[in-house]
């Protein structure tokens, strides 16, 4: 049996989940053993004509050009993977999307805006379908692995329904709430066995919300702990704010 | 850390050889299994075994061949999940992991002697099957036997060809119903609790056993007492989640009741004051 | 109390023995993580230990059934080949307190119910337990008076309880003494040390009362008229369905099963990880199902776990009074509260019906 044709594609992104998985160490020779990597840019220069068993897609889609070239990819592969939270949540790509199109447009290009048309910033899923999803920014890189085995397996992988606290807590980290800071770990998706916490920082959010949030009970929280709502806001809507397409 | 092999484990797995696949319905398809090392399997209708495909995934299944039936055992498997399709991509010859049989199934030595009720909703047929394959081979032992089948459409019948034969059996009431009829389809058209009503029988002495989807117990419970059926002797199999089997890891309780180990066969006397049971 | 099976250790030896004991076996001992947070850890030096400490941010049952814990290793191929396997090691625990001792007493009790679960009883079999005594409350959240958790009763190999300039050891099992004699630190207590302790048994008596304002005995009548009560309701507002109060409860032993395999596709393992009923896959069927949707419904569950259910099956109640849940409870949803208002409510009804 021949190996798996993969390729990685990237569009709006810092290209960072690409070099996760370049940087995964070594696994990678594993990786290599199982799969035939035809197409990424970031670490081969070689490109491939033909089609794809599984195309990973990091990045979200922002303009015309995208949409279309996003497109023709989801037409080539048997698989699509979205890759980090540009592609699975919009990311941060997001914010554009709580400004006017043509003020963003102007506040960047000046007034040469109209020669670069852009449109609100979509997660992959938002315009074409998508059939894995790898979250985070970047991807944790255990995550990926897995996901990557239940491709070749032929099986679903579901992300976890349940907050990172879940796992925050059986790596017994002190909660950062108990140091006095913010942190969104009660509200968003886990997967990532609490990466951030466990090095000391904070959790972002950048896996998306959790499917069945609190969100009266949050604010109650928020309350006691004298942390204003729009402070909250904001930082959910630094990753999230594309999840307002999902819900048409 | 040493690290040592636990023969005696509980979560240990026989291997069980596929000897032949069938394909029921579109959805479900009948695998015939024997154990590897010869064994067989000694359980009661009503019984679970846990099926592992080992890297996939391990799920709760209830036996569905005749627990007399010495030469190999049956699973009727519902393409739904992770391990279910992967289950519907195996083939005949390919081996799978086995233990088991878990929980409480019918309670048989109680049930002779007296009438028997089986209500069955879609793959609830399942379970019921192992039963009614043992009351047809211990005929004697039972009194009337009243078997009403409910699916949602003619496409979903399961065991098609033994639903015939027993429907022509003159020692067995047989009656079937679909929720949604196609164009060639000449039987009952209705929900299954349309079809209790017609049944006659006598209620002291028959036992009823059900199980469907759990959307379907309230209704068959509450035409059942409109029977005059007693809460002892309506028998009531779950679906719960269960990951152990064992009443460990206590996914599949019920309140106070481990479905895995104090059922999954219940009477509704054991579980009507229950509000996480129905 | 026999005297026989008490020592006495020198309050400025404990240093000696716990480096001492470091060179028998791997110790495991609380450790300050600042923020008022400690842990169980595996230590180098007696100077990491806190000997004064607030219950762990996880309970030492993490020894007994790691949040990860392999069941069985496989390899798939030409032959499906299965062995199921544990790991495990010689420990010492020290400095566990008597409501966590407790906590591993419930679970000795779930865990060695047939079919017994071969794992935990060969872990459990290699790790020894050095009991620390409480001479005051932890903080407002213990509840440990109420479930009698507060003094050293069994479930343990040695109990050290401070007194004035020593500790008196008691002495509870072969693998005690053992260590007794090992270490070499210890003196043969007397009469005037055991008096000692009876004065401080005595002086702990009156300041541990009983927090919850009902008796142990009258748990199961009252949850028996608590499912319907209106706390449940007040906790689906509150409760944010994080899974916290379960993580951190000594007597919660949930799990979920999963597999894993390695990138041949052709080897790997299936393991359990600590689940909880708070969280929403935990009672979905395949269908999509789920039994327990709502957050009322789960904290309620939760409880009855706790208070009602395990009366039943194994005739203990699963809450050593450690605080835990209440501790790491963003939403403020406290163990004692909940418990007196249900005391509250089910009073009211008793007495409606009287009038």
């Amino acid at each position: 049996m021949s190996k798996p044709k993969v390729a990685f594609f990237d569009f709006a992104c810092c290209e960072g989940c690409q070099l996760q998985v370049a940087n995964i160490g070594e696994p990678l020779l594993d990786v290599l053993d199982i799969v035939q990597v035809v197409e990424f840019r970031e670490v081969m220069s070689e490109k491939w004509n033909g089609d794809f068993d599984v195309a990973f897609v990091e990045g979200s889609i922002t303009d015309e050009h995208a949409v279309e070239r996003i497109k023709k990819i989801r037409e080539r592969s048997k698989i699509l993977v979205a890759l980090g939270s540009c592609a699975t949540i919009g990311g941060v790509n997001g914010m554009k999307n709580s400004f006017d199109l043509e003020e963003v447009g102007k506040y960047v290009y000046g007034e040469s805006y109209k020669f670069f048309p852009t449109l609100h910033t979509k997660a992959v899923h938002q315009v074409v379908p998508v059939d894995y999803f790898i979250n985070g920014c970047p991807i944790y890189q255990p995550e990926f692995l897995t996901v990557l085995k239940c491709i070749l397996q032929g099986i679903p992988y579901y992300v976890p329904e349940y907050p990172v606290c879940v796992e925050c807590k059986l790596n017994e980290n002190v909660c950062m709430y108990d140091r006095g800071v913010t942190c969104m770990g009660p509200v968003t998706k886990a997967g990532c066995n609490s990466w951030c916490i466990n090095n000391g920082n904070i959790c972002y959010g950048c896996r998306g919300l959790t499917i069945n949030p609190n969100t009266e009970g949050f604010k109650e929280v928020l309350k006691n702990y004298k942390i204003p709502e729009d402070f909250l806001i904001r930082k959910i809507e630094m990753y999230n704010k594309c999840k307002e397409f999902d819900k048409s | 850390m040493a690290k040592v092999v636990i023969k005696d484990s509980p979560y240990n797995l026989k291997k069980a050889k596929i000897l032949d696949i069938k394909p029921l319905t579109e959805k479900e398809k009948l695998f015939k299994l024997v154990f590897e090392d010869k064994t067989w399997l000694d359980f009661e209708p009503g019984q679970f075994i846990m099926v592992s495909l080992m890297g996939i995934g391990e799920i709760p299944v209830s036996v569905c061949s005749s627990p007399l039936n010495r030469h190999y055992f049956e699973i009727c498997v519902r393409a739904v999940g992770k391990v279910t399709n992967s289950l519907h991509k195996l083939n005949v010859g390919d081996i799978i992991g086995v233990r088991g049989p878990y929980g409480n199934g019918f309670p048989i030595k109680i049930i002779e002697g007296h009438d028997l009720l089986i209500i069955a909703g879609g793959l609830g047929l399942a379970p019921l099957r192992s039963l009614i394959l043992y009351a047809i081979d211990n005929r004697r032992d039972f009194g009337e036997i009243h078997i009403l089948f409910g699916c949602k459409t003619p496409g979903e019948l399961l065991f098609e060809e033994e639903i015939e034969e027993w429907s022509k059996r003159l020692d067995i009431h047989f009656a079937c119903t679909v929720d949604r009829a196609d164009p060639d389809w000449k039987g009952n058209v209705g929900l299954i609790t349309s079809l209790i009503p017609g049944v006659d029988l006598d209620p002291a002495n028959t036992y009823a056993a059900v199980v469907g989807p759990p959307v379907m117990y309230k209704f068959v419970i509450k035409e059942l007492l409109a029977k005059g059926l007693p809460v002892d002797q309506i028998l009531l199999s779950f679906e719960r989640h269960m990951k152990c089997g064992m009443g460990k890891c206590g996914r599949c309780q019920i309140q106070n009741l481990y479905c895995c180990k104090d059922g999954p066969v219940f009477t509704f006397k054991e579980i009507m004051d229950m509000a996480e049971a129905l | 109390m026999k005297t026989e099976h008490y020592r006495i250790l020198e309050k400025s030896k404990i240093t000696d023995f716990l480096d001492k004991l470091n060179t028998i076996s791997k110790i495991a001992a609380p450790v300050y993580k600042g923020f008022n947070n400690y842990a169980f850890q595996t230590i180098k030096s007696a100077e990491e230990v806190s000997l004064k400490y607030i219950p762990t941010v996880i309970p030492p049952k993490k020894y007994f059934l790691p949040t990860k814990d392999s069941l069985l290793e496989f390899t798939v191929g030409n032959e499906l080949k299965v062995e199921p396997t544990v790991e495990y090691e010689n420990l010492i625990l020290f400095g566990v307190h008597t409501c966590d001792i407790a906590g591993i007493r419930c679970l000795n009790m779930v865990l060695s119910d047939k079919p017994k679960d071969t794992a935990y009883l060969i872990r459990k079999k290699h790790i020894t337990i050095i009991g620390l005594e409480c001479n005051d409350y932890c903080d407002e959240f213990a509840s440990c008076a109420f479930v009698g958790a507060h003094l050293p009763t069994t479930g343990y190999d040695l109990m050290f309880t401070e007194l004035e300039d020593y500790f008196i050891v008691h002495i509870h099992s072969t693998k005690g003494s053992d260590i007794i004699e090992k270490t070499g630190l210890f003196k043969p207590a007397q009469t005037i040390h055991m008096e000692e302790l009876k004065v401080l048994r005595e002086k702990k008596s009156a300041i541990f009362n009983n927090e919850i304002p009902t008796e142990r005995r009258y748990l199961p009548d009252l949850f028996d008229r608590s499912f319907n009560a209106s706390i449940w309701k007040e906790l689906e507002q509150k409760c944010l369905s994080c899974g916290n109060c379960t993580a951190v409860c000594p007597t919660c032993y949930c799990f979920d099963i999963k597999e894993n395999v390695d990138l041949s596709l052709q080897a790997g393992e299936r393991y359990r990880v600590w689940f909880s009923c708070q969280l929403d896959p935990f009672a979905k069927v395949a269908g999509g199902i789920d039994f327990r949707r709502e957050r009322s419904a789960r904290q309620r569950h939760r409880f009855y776990r706790k208070f009602r259910y395990h009366i039943d099956r194994y005739g203990m109640v699963f809450c050593t009074g450690c605080g835990r849940c209440s501790r790491t409870c963003m939403a403020g949803i406290k163990l004692k509260e909940v418990l007196t208002s249900l005391i509250r409510e089910s009073e009211a009804k008793i007495w409606r019906k009287w009038l």
